[in-house]
């Protein structure tokens, strides 16, 4: 999970919410893994019509201005990363003139 | 009154690869439903972007988005109102 380009925080939960592992920004973060375990919950009652019975949510994101967490479900167990987002530096550059 | 939800509404659908569109209030009541979308889900995709605001309560609310493998849905809120955007893949 170190690995992943521009990480500054993860998650490991098993499917009630337990941290199995974690670091970065998100060690030991007791808070937001009980609140991506309330989204997942809530996200499985999303609507039958535009989702069918047997379409599953494979990946849920959540994005900020300038950074963004990505959750995934794999082998029952909850995987969350905090990544941040570049910003162009001529952007950057742009605010600072 | 509505004329100008509508006009958003129908500007919305007229994107290529959106099937349907849901616009509700901060109690999750539904103002406007349109395309491949139930009225009933208003009230969790309102949850659902509560819930998301709870991750950085300091921060303007996130845009939330749900996939699957064929469709994706987009959740953002603003001010009390929250608006949900369903899309196909391209």
């Amino acid at each position: 999970m170190e690995k992943i380009p521009d990480q500054i925080g993860y998650l490991v939960l098993t499917e009630d919410g337990a941290v199995l592992e974690s670091g970065g920004e998100l060690e030991n973060d007791e808070r937001v893994a009980t609140i991506i375990t309330d989204l997942i919950t809530l996200s499985n009652k999303v609507d039958p019509v535009g989702f069918g019975p047997n379409e599953p949510f494979k990946k849920i994101s959540i994005t900020y201005d300038d950074h963004w967490f990505v959750i995934c479900l794999s082998n029952k167990k909850i995987y969350v990363v905090k990544r941040s987002i570049q910003q162009l530096t001529t952007e950057g550059s742009a605010i600072n003139v | 009154m509505e004329k100008d939800l509508d006009k958003v509404i129908e500007e919305i659908m007229a994107t290529p690869n959106v099937s349907g569109c849901l616009v509700a209030d901060y109690q999750g009541l539904c103002l406007a439903a349109t395309g491949d979308v139930h009225v009933d889900s208003a009230g969790i995709i309102v949850a659902i972007s509560e819930q998301a605001c709870k991750l950085e309560p300091n921060l303007k609310p996130p845009t939330v988005c749900l996939e699957t493998d064929k469709r994706q849905c987009l959740i953002q809120r603003h001010g009390t109102i929250t608006g949900a955007i369903y899309k196909l893949k391209a």
